[in-house]
């Protein structure tokens, strides 16, 4: 009895993660990013690389834009074909693209304040968080199923 | 051209993606479809899929405006 009752609070713990596992997901990637974030922020505050931190600050804000975008329009569009949402079309892949465009467009219209490599950098940083979390979270999976 | 070489670029990144991300969400949206209580875990690979597929598109549009300027 008390297996079964093991058995069967190991299932809803399982039931419990996967409803939960996108939700904690998209927490976990935008608090990296603000991680990151409020350490470019720093590092424009108190080192002398400015046009650097710039560039980072201006790229990794774009990217956290990106990332929020589609981790909303995921959910928007998987919750409409659940059918607990109403009809939505798209993922904004236009919008994404037009925003890493309009970094790269100021960095190169105030070329002063804004180092253009830095900002490519910075865009692309919500895919290294992105990477960083799968690494992990299947780090974390290997061990669960080794125990 | 330059502007050729931009416009190969974003269009060549675009297609590819396009038809990465059709498959990608056609086949997550069917499975939803199917099994909606698996909406989490499916929805958790779509956006990782997507992402990545769109992180291609994205860095060339980005080195496309960086060559024509």
């Amino acid at each position: 009895m008390a297996r079964e009752g093991m058995y069967l609070s190991e299932g809803f713990r399982r039931v419990e993660l996967s409803m939960y596992e996108f939700e904690s997901m998209v927490t976990r990637q935008r608090k990296w990013m603000l991680y990151f974030l409020a350490l470019m922020v720093i590092g424009a505050g108190f080192l002398p690389y400015h046009r650097v931190f710039l560039g980072l600050i201006l790229g990794g804000s774009v990217s956290f834009y990106n990332l929020w975008l589609l981790q909303h329009k995921t959910e928007v569009l998987a919750d409409s074909f659940a059918g607990s949402g109403k009809k939505r079309r798209g993922l904004g892949t236009f919008t994404r693209m037009a925003t890493a465009i309009l970094a790269v467009l100021i960095a190169h219209r105030y070329e002063a304040y804004f180092h253009i490599i830095a900002v490519v950098i910075g865009i692309v940083s919500s895919y290294f968080v992105m990477a960083l979390d799968i690494l992990f979270r299947m780090i974390r999976q290997r061990k669960y199923k080794g125990d | 051209m330059e502007a050729l070489a931009a416009a190969i670029a974003i269009g060549l990144a675009a297609l590819a993606a396009g038809f990465g991300n059709a498959m990608i969400v056609s086949k997550t949206l069917e499975g939803i479809a199917r099994q909606p209580e698996l909406k989490s875990s499916l929805q958790t690979i779509m956006f990782i899929g997507v992402a990545l597929v769109e992180a291609i598109p994205i860095i060339a549009a980005v080195i496309a405006f960086m060559v024509i300027l």
